[in-house]
């Protein structure tokens, strides 16, 4: 017996050999066309290959270029670039306002994983990127260091001519905390909304005050970011100047809930349910705000809670001036309030931490605070910082 | 009759070998469903949700799963298979030229030191001309960082397989003139079948770890890796869990596939 074992055995790992070999085979013919090893070194060679046959390849068949032409509607670009399959965004709840525009023109709501800089849009693998005005676009025009210098050669299409906005930028806090500390968060917007209110006046300083207290970006481009975040926070959906900073337009945050209620897709039964039972009143809170803009001084009683923490979306930037100008200039200071600013862009989002209590306040996009609110969370927006939205699509001219 | 008694003890050890994290299994089941676990902890159903729910969660969207469980073994297995066959290849190579062989591969043992993470979106990057469709250029992305995490384990061990042999086989086989590809498919290559084995215990829990972590950083979103990170930024933790749940059930039934394998095709062999 254990002799027969001993002859069977080159047979058997001969056999086992060919098995992994016949899998290998098959598996890697799935997925590689030009060579069936799937070393490192294939792909670098075949970049420097295959890339400019690839972009002629793309080129839209109904322009005169690779690209778009200056005067395409808006329909024959996005249809243009769906079909190709090549419209990005990052995902993780940046999608819906695309999905949605999408959807408006008839396209699948399909879109490619788009990474933090703007590489892909760069090298054509992706033809129409997501790109926040303040932000992305600014690197993809502009060409300061970081930036890829592509000035009048790029145009985008912008959510809020499209109908399809959803709000960004907002100030929250869990219900139960607003309830037992009404005069926390009343001094703490009145605090904010100052900020706010003198960072748009002087965009150039904020960004240095920003810039100051740590920055994820270049001088130049908060500078830059100061200045489309100004015109974010002081301009509506339609367009109309805004005066009272942080209003919560009940239009504009219906429009928003009504999207997210068709775009977000939710796999648990129970969150799905109640995302489509939510109201305005399940997401945000007017009177809290209301308050605070009737001081005049910001005294709104002892504060129930002195030492508080904001959470925001991202890193510390421009975007997020309002805070860094009310901390620098001693507005929450003033206001009884000693105030902590954490920067996002973990993997701990902005709700979850608000949420478990790490932070009080947090700053994030009303859809996202919607999907938490169906996913079970009890979260309460107090202020509306942004009245539209900064996410567009940007793709390059012929030129 | 001494014997009997034997084979009764080695019986009952095997069945408490099971029998006991089973039973542990079901014990922490029933607290986490009881919600003793939660007090335990200190956590609240939102953050852990009830087993129940997960399950009914599963149940609810089993085709989703399915597709996205699917592109996860699809990228495990490919760069399993891909990593393992290379790191056998370096063994057999290192073994031909047992020189610089050994100091060969300990310059490729330093590959593992290098973290995934760091590896994935320069992957991403290399593999962009690849295709022009998103999902396959994302796979062949993720199956690159799977097969740098398997071909390690696989060709250290085929060395050690091929050039271990058991004391004066080789010189028995140098006596009967054997040539030299007859000692390596006559001797060497039976010789490594354990030791394939041992390399895979090490890559086949590292191939689905590293498929998940690499779906993080992909191109296209897929796989059951990207939905739990998906999941918990959009605060959706019971489908989050839903998606953990079936994360480890891929990596303990590749792992019992293995066990069963290895148990047939090394019987009589430890």
């Amino acid at each position: 017996m254990k002799k027969m074992m001993k002859k069977m055995l080159p047979k058997v790992s001969a056999f086992l050999l060919v098995c992994i070999l016949a899998v290998s085979m098959t598996g890697c013919g799935s997925t590689s066309t030009s060579t069936p090893d799937a070393s490192s070194a294939a792909p670098v060679a075949a970049a420097s290959s295959a890339a400019p046959a690839e972009s002629v390849a793309t080129a839209p068949a109904a322009s005169s270029g690779p690209y778009y032409d200056e005067s395409a509607t808006a329909e024959s670009v996005v249809t243009d670039g769906a079909g190709k399959g090549k419209v990005g965004n990052w995902g993780l709840g940046n999608e819906y306002e695309i999905k949605a525009l999408l959807t408006k023109y008839g396209q699948p709501t399909d879109y490619l994983s788009q990474a933090f800089d703007m590489d892909g849009f760069d090298d054509d693998s992706i033809l129409l990127a997501s790109a926040m005005t303040y932000n992305e676009l600014g690197l993809v025009t502009n060409s300061y260091k970081g930036g890829y210098s592509y000035g009048d050669k790029v145009k985008y299409i912008d959510m809020n001519d499209e109908g399809v906005a959803m709000l960004e930028d907002n100030i929250f806090c869990t219900s139960a905390f607003a309830k037992a500390n009404p005069n926390t968060v009343k001094a703490f917007l009145y605090a904010s909304m100052k900020g706010w209110k003198d960072a748009c006046a002087n965009p150039e300083e904020a960004a240095k005050i920003v810039f100051k207290y740590g920055s994820s970006v270049s001088s130049e481009h908060q500078s830059y970011m100061a200045a489309e975040v100004k015109k974010l926070v002081e301009t509506d959906t339609k367009g109309t100047t805004v005066t009272d900073y942080g209003n919560m337009d009940d239009t504009a945050m219906q429009q928003t809930l009504d999207l997210a209620k068709k775009y977000i897709k939710l796999e648990d039964s129970t969150a799905a349910d109640k995302l489509q039972t939510l109201t305005l009143d399940n997401i945000r809170d007017t009177s809290y705000l209301a308050e605070a803009i009737k001081s005049t001084d910001g005294k709104f009683g002892t504060p129930e809670k002195a030492d508080v923490k904001i959470q925001l979306k991202w890193l510390p930037q421009a975007q997020f001036m309002g805070y860094y100008v009310a901390l620098d200039k001693g507005y929450y200071k003033d206001a009884g309030l000693n105030v902590t600013i954490t920067p996002g862009g973990g993997d701990i989002s902005e709700t979850t931490a608000v949420n478990s209590g790490q932070v009080d306040f947090g700053v994030t996009w009303v859809s996202n605070l919607i999907a938490a609110n169906a996913g079970g969370m009890d979260l309460t927006e107090v202020s509306q910082v942004f009245q539209r939205s900064g996410l567009v699509l940007v793709y390059k001219i012929n030129k | 009759m001494e014997i009997e008694k034997l084979q009764d003890r080695t019986n009952v050890e095997k069945l408490t070998t099971v029998l006991y994290p089973v039973l542990f299994g079901i014990f922490i089941a029933v607290l986490w469903q009881t919600q003793i676990l939660h007090k335990i902890l200190g956590t609240d159903t939102f953050t852990l949700p009830l087993p129940g729910r997960i399950i009914s969660i599963i149940g609810d969207n089993h085709a989703t799963i399915l597709k996205n469980v699917g592109a996860t073994l699809i990228v495990a297995l490919g760069g399993l298979t891909a990593g393992s066959l290379f790191g056998y290849l370096l063994g057999i190579i290192s073994t031909a030229f047992p020189k610089w062989g050994a100091g060969g591969l300990t310059v490729v043992s330093a590959f593992n030191a290098v973290p995934i993470i760091a590896i994935a979106p320069i992957l991403n990057n290399l593999t962009k001309d690849f295709s022009k469709d998103a999902n396959t250029r994302s796979m062949l992305a993720k199956m690159l960082v799977v097969m740098i995490t398997c071909t390690v384990a696989m060709s250290i061990n085929a060395y050690r397989g091929l050039t271990e042999l058991k004391p004066f086989s080789l010189d028995l086989m140098q006596s009967f003139a054997a040539s030299k590809l007859e000692i390596f498919f006559k001797l060497r290559v039976p010789n490594s079948v354990p030791y394939i084995f041992t390399a895979l215990r090490v890559s086949v829990p590292a191939c689905v770890i590293s498929a998940l972590v690499s779906e993080y950083f992909a191109e296209y979103i897929i796989g059951v890796g990207r939905q739990i990170r998906e999941n918990i930024v959009l605060a959706q933790y019971a489908t989050a869990w839903a998606y953990i749940f079936v994360a480890c059930a891929i990596g303990i039934i590749m792992y019992l596939i293995l066990l069963t394998l290895e148990g047939i095709l090394l019987k009589g062999r430890r």
